[in-house]
């Protein structure tokens, strides 16, 4: 065992796909080649990250695996980085994540090698922000994973790409540069308090704070992750992105961006500010519950499929917010399983539609109908992947939102009732797509491949995964168990409001 | 025998319908067929093979925990007791032959795969509302029902109305469950648990308030999935689906889960007097709401599926009485009889080529007497002929009314003898207006494939002997269901010989009154009634548009208001005016870097001025 945690694991799973990027930037006219490559690395990483899963599938309290090496020791900047099950759950949805976005992306015939390369880039930074433990290395790998997303949406996106991309970019910015002031505030303060100077999370922790002081601190990084996450009213950047961005761009968006914002909350929001953080629960009840509703609502009217998934996306991030807020142990793992549910159906649903989009160069909801009568395997997924969406028992979407509904119902009732309303919303927006697309007298008499190899087992594969985290989730439970208990100490009087 | 061989029971229609829905292109149409009828039918034996594991307190059996976190634990465990054991035994055999009758009804369609594999799936999904030994398990059948009666309602989707129905279904029954949810969560907090045989030995410990909240939310959930008012719109679209579709799902099983549900959970419902009494109320007001609905219906399927949301209502109300064993006499009784009529208006259509309406029909007992007695035994049934299984039933139902002495129990059992005449009414209207006289138009018939016939004539037998399950003493019999039951049967009826009697010669009197009124009718020839009040009832009381204008309008524009107003002009708006701010001020601020010399001097000038005064403020 000690000859295996010797070996710097964390630091290989974010570099390699660093390198990775590396070469493929150099080898950028080689345009097979780099696809290629792009599959082994993230082939690579994805295996990495499943040994990671069951090597610990069993949890434990505090961390798994831990490097800490100096960095910038004038400042006292370190490299740390540590896994715990929370995490690792969230790098391995990351490692699967990516394997599928590469293998959507099989066609992109633009740049293929720089295109790759942002991808990688991508997923070094996520890993970064799912491992890192000082908030300087934080940031970096926060800011990290924006920049290759910009491009990606600037550069491959639809028609509107380019405003959609600015407003993801103004959004995420402004959140995070308060962050980043925030960061360089709570240094200081260590510092003037009389502390070595340093960024880790674990020395800036416990830090007396005065009560408007860490108020306005705890402020600023909720804003930078509740625009991530994002929460009704600052998730309108969302939809934009989510329709122009290219295919693998919408499954990393919804799968992985958003979740770094509720980590973030969990890993340095909440611990670095326990009194604020206890103080603002209800009030993140109260825009979940808003949010589950309001996007629903929205998602109803949609004309344009990729936007209708889009806005069901910030509906289910609702109910993963509601979950914190409810701050029980059944409730946040809930929240945790559902982030990974979220990702999996929501990632699945993405690459349905421009499946769809490739055969039928439209995504308009009016425009398609009757598909089953054309491609019964596509639309065979997609009912099953809409299915999961809308919360069928027996399928991953509701494993998540009934621990997240029975953890709300024990600490508000009114919290629980309402959010159990929503699954008449998210019926019926999704059915509302279910029948736009599927059923109905097929339009046009041209012919359409069904599925090809590479589509169906990227599909069977997720399938198969909705049907596990649905029927039988305790190994994904597992490991969550003692990190959410110690999570849960965090705040005071248990966050009972 | 092993508890565990109980889940062969749930594992046979999953297998059939994994099977076919894998492998189900690559095999015969007939093979596929066969598939999914032997799924059903050895699920049948099964559950015959393991009877006596039902007896007593039944047997439990738990395969693996399904959820686990913090202080919530479900488990996929079921309960094999009398009463999850007679209800699993109907709803196989029933399966079995509709699943058999549907292997010819569909033997012409392409796309057969989906057909089936969605009916065996839809079986499995049954048996686990009827097996379930806790609340999850029973939501995820629950569920499972639902999604499987949307997409078969929905079969034939090219035509867009067909879809639509199957939402819509989906829809309504969707918002009952959202009742059953909050109950479901309600309970955990309360409880602990959410295993039923829990729940129900707790319920006693519970307030008053929360047990009549408690109860209201369970009526809710059984109202979606039921049909009762007000959740009931969902049914007479749903007839779209094929019929065996009709006579599986929307009338021998799903539609009686919401009355399953409260019978499962009947020690916790019979706590509370206000709650069992507005169920009571909800099933005798649809009982008579879709009876009078189904007097004025044209097409042969909409009056079946008003008569079945009436005679579901019936059974509600059987409930809110307290006789569990009535309740659940009647659902076996209707379940037959209901499945054979629907099966016979399927050979009807079959035989006029595809024809719906009834004022279109006529004569067809010279074309079929074979359909025509079949149909007949059926229709004798539901209209509650003496000595016929529904006339036992229904019986009973109106008796546990009556017998609870009470000025609201005598109201209730006054509105179910009136739907009682109109169910005669009804039923020998279709009857005479299908199978009497000449025929109205010319039709191009289809021959009935074999199974479509031989599987009718043993569910006659079952509809018109179903008696013999629950024979009152009365009649020399010994209740056997009741006593089968045992401690589940709910309160036991106390009346005495004379009312029972006076009763039965009511129910007779009224029998006959509505055959004689249908047989005048015919007699005189009169035409159908026209004018406000059959158009009325035809529509179901208006309660579509009421729905349309009420909620679905409001919905959309609420939704609207949201996307434009809420996320178009406060949200995006306000973010982009600050981003015009920002580039009108720095195009201002641009202004000032014209380049010129003299600009610069002057701010030279100013500033100066600005620092000098300042600092002589701050001298003196």
């Amino acid at each position: 065992m000690t000859e295996f945690t010797h070996i710097p694991w964390l630091s290989i799973l974010i570099f390699l796909p660093l390198a990775g990027a590396l070469l493929c930037l150099v080898l950028w006219r080689r345009e097979e080649l780099c696809r290629w490559l792009a599959l082994a690395v993230s082939w690579g990483v994805f295996v990495l990250t499943a040994g990671l899963f069951a090597a610990f599938r069993a949890g434990g309290s505090g961390w798994l695996l831990y490097e800490d090496h100096a960095w910038i020791e004038r400042l006292g900047v370190r490299y740390i980085l540590g896994l715990d099950g929370m995490s690792l759950l969230l790098v391995l949805l990351s490692g699967f994540l990516m394997l599928v976005a590469v293998l959507v992306s099989w066609r992109v015939r633009r740049h293929t090698g720089f295109f790759f390369a942002l991808l990688l880039l991508m997923e070094a930074g996520i890993l970064g922000v799912f491992l890192a433990l000082d908030l300087v290395l934080f940031y970096l790998f926060w800011e990290l994973m924006l920049i290759p997303m910009f491009f990606l949406i600037g550069v491959w996106g639809h028609e509107r790409r380019i405003y959609a991309a600015i407003k993801f970019f103004l959004f995420t910015l402004a959140g995070s540069l308060l962050m980043l002031l925030a960061i360089i505030g709570l240094h200081l303060l260590h510092t003037a308090a009389g502390g070595a100077p340093s960024f880790a999370l674990d020395n800036l922790r416990g830090l007396e704070l005065s009560p408007s002081l860490e108020a306005w601190l705890y402020a600023a990084f909720l804003l930078a992750f509740l625009v991530k996450v994002p929460l009704v009213p600052v998730h309108t950047w969302l939809p934009d992105a989510h329709t122009e961005a290219p295919t693998a761009g919408s499954v990393i968006l919804a799968g992985l961006l958003l979740k770094t914002g509720v980590y973030g909350l969990l890993r340095f929001g909440f611990p670095l500010f326990p009194n604020a953080a206890a103080a603002s629960l209800p009030w993140l009840a109260l825009l979940a519950l808003i949010g589950i509703f309001h996007a629903a609502w929205i998602a109803y009217l949609q004309p344009d499929a990729k936007r209708l998934v889009a806005y069901s996306s910030v509906a289910h991030m609702g109910f993963v917010v509601l979950g914190l807020a409810a701050w029980n142990q059944t409730a946040v793992e809930g929240s945790i399983l559902q982030m990974v549910n979220h990702g999996l159906t929501t990632g699945a649903l993405f690459a349905l539609v421009g499946m769809i989009d490739e055969r039928a160069h439209t995504r308009r909801i009016d425009e398609l109908g009757g598909l089953w009568g054309k491609v019964p395997r596509l639309s065979f997924f997609f009912l099953f992947f809409s299915l999961a969406s809308l919360g069928l028992p027996g399928l991953n979407n509701f494993a998540g939102e009934i621990l997240i509904l029975i953890g709300a119902f024990q600490t508000n009732p009114v919290w629980g009732a309402t959010a159990f309303a929503g699954v008449v919303f998210a019926a019926a927006y999704m059915l509302r797509l279910v029948q736009g697309v599927l059923w109905g007298a097929a339009r046009g008499a041209l012919f359409w491949p069904d599925l090809e190899p590479r589509e169906g087992a990227v599909l069977v594969v997720l399938a198969l995964l909705v049907l596990w985290l649905g029927l039988y989730p305790a190994p994904f439970l597992a490991p969550l168990r003692e990190p959410v208990a110690d999570l849960l100490n965090v705040l005071p009087q248990g966050g009972l409001p | 025998m092993s508890a565990g061989l109980l889940f062969l029971i749930l594992a046979f229609p999953l297998l059939g319908a994994l099977g076919n829905l894998l492998l189900g292109e690559l095999l015969l149409r007939r093979v596929r067929a066969a598939v999914a009828v032997a799924a059903v039918a050895a699920s049948a034996l099964t559950c015959l093979l393991l009877w006596p594991l039902a007896a007593g307190e039944g047997t439990r059996a738990t395969l693996f925990t399904w959820l686990e976190s913090g202080t919530f634990q479900v488990s996929v465990d079921i309960l094999f007791d009398p009463l999850s054991a007679s209800m699993t035994l109907m709803v196989t055999l029933v399966s079995t032959l509709i699943h058999l009758y549907a292997a010819g009804y569909m033997e012409d369609e392409v796309d057969t795969t989906r057909f089936f594999v969605l009916l065996n799936l839809f079986v499995f999904a049954m048996l686990c509302i009827v097996l379930a030994d806790n609340l999850l398990l029973l939501f995820l059948g629950w569920e499972g029902v639902g999604f499987c009666s949307y997409a078969l309602i929905g079969f034939w989707y090219a035509e867009e109305k067909n879809a639509a129905a199957g939402r819509k279904a989906f829809l309504v029954t969707r918002v009952g469950d959202v009742f059953f949810g909050i109950a479901l969560l309600w309970l955990f907090a309360l409880c602990g648990t959410l295993s039923i045989s829990a729940i129900n030995a707790q319920a006693s410990l519970l307030g008053s308030g929360t047990l009549l909240a408690l109860t209201l939310l369970l009526l809710g959930g059984a109202c979606g999935k039921s049909a009762q008012l007000p959740l009931m719109t969902w049914l007479p679209d749903a007839m779209a689906g094929p019929t065996p579709v009709s006579a599986l799902i929307h009338a021998a099983t799903m539609v009686t889960a919401g009355v399953y549900l409260l019978c499962r959970l009947f020690p916790l419902v019979s706590l509370s007097p206000t709650g069992m009494m507005a169920i009571a109320a909800v099933g005798a007001l649809s009982a008579l709401y879709a009876a009078s609905c189904a007097l004025a219906q044209r097409e042969i399927k909409r009056v079946l599926a008003f008569s079945t949301m009436s005679q579901v209502g019936f059974m509600m109300l059987a409930v809110g009485a307290g006789a569990v064993s009535a309740a659940m006499f009647h659902l076996f009784t209707h379940a037959f009889f209901k499945a054979l009529l629907f099966m016979a208006a399927g050979c009807v259509i079959h035989l006029t080529g595809g024809e719906n309406d009834i004022t279109r029909m006529g004569g067809l007992r010279k074309q079929s007497p074979f359909v025509f007695w079949l149909f007949l035994a059926g229709a004798l049934c539901l209209a509650g002929a003496p000595l016929t299984g529904g006339f036992f039933s229904k019986d009973e139902i109106l008796l546990a009314d009556f017998a609870r002495a009470t000025l609201f129990y005598r109201g209730i059992w006054l509105l179910g003898t009136c739907t009682a005449l109109l169910t005669a009414i009804y039923t020998f209207r279709l009857v005479y207006m299908v199978f009497a006289g000449e025929p109205r138009s010319h039709f191009h018939g289809h021959a009935l494939p074999g199974p479509m016939r031989w599987t009718l004539p043993p569910l006659a037998l079952l509809a018109l002997g179903g008696g013999l399950l629950n024979l009152p003493p009365l009649y020399g019999g010994k209740e056997h269901l009741h006593q089968f039951l045992g401690p589940l049967a709910g309160t036991r009826i106390h009346a005495s010989h004379a009312v029972e009697w006076a009763l039965a010669v009511l129910a007779v009197a009224l029998f006959f009154l509505g055959w004689a009124l249908v047989h005048w009718r015919h007699r005189r020839a009169a035409p159908e009634p026209v004018g406000a009040l059959p158009a009325f009832l035809l529509s179901g009381w208006r309660a579509d548009r009421l729905v349309e204008r009420g909620i679905l309008r409001p919905f959309q524009v609420l939704a609207g208001w949201c996307w434009q107003w809420g996320d178009g002009r406060l949200i995006d708006g306000t973010l982009e005016g600050a981003g015009r701010l920002c580039l009108s001020g720095g195009e201002r601020l641009r202004r000032l870097a014209t380049g010129r010399l003299s600009t610069y001097l002057t701010a030279l000038a100013w500033g100066l001025v600005v620092m000098l005064g300042y600092f002589a403020w701050r001298i003196l």
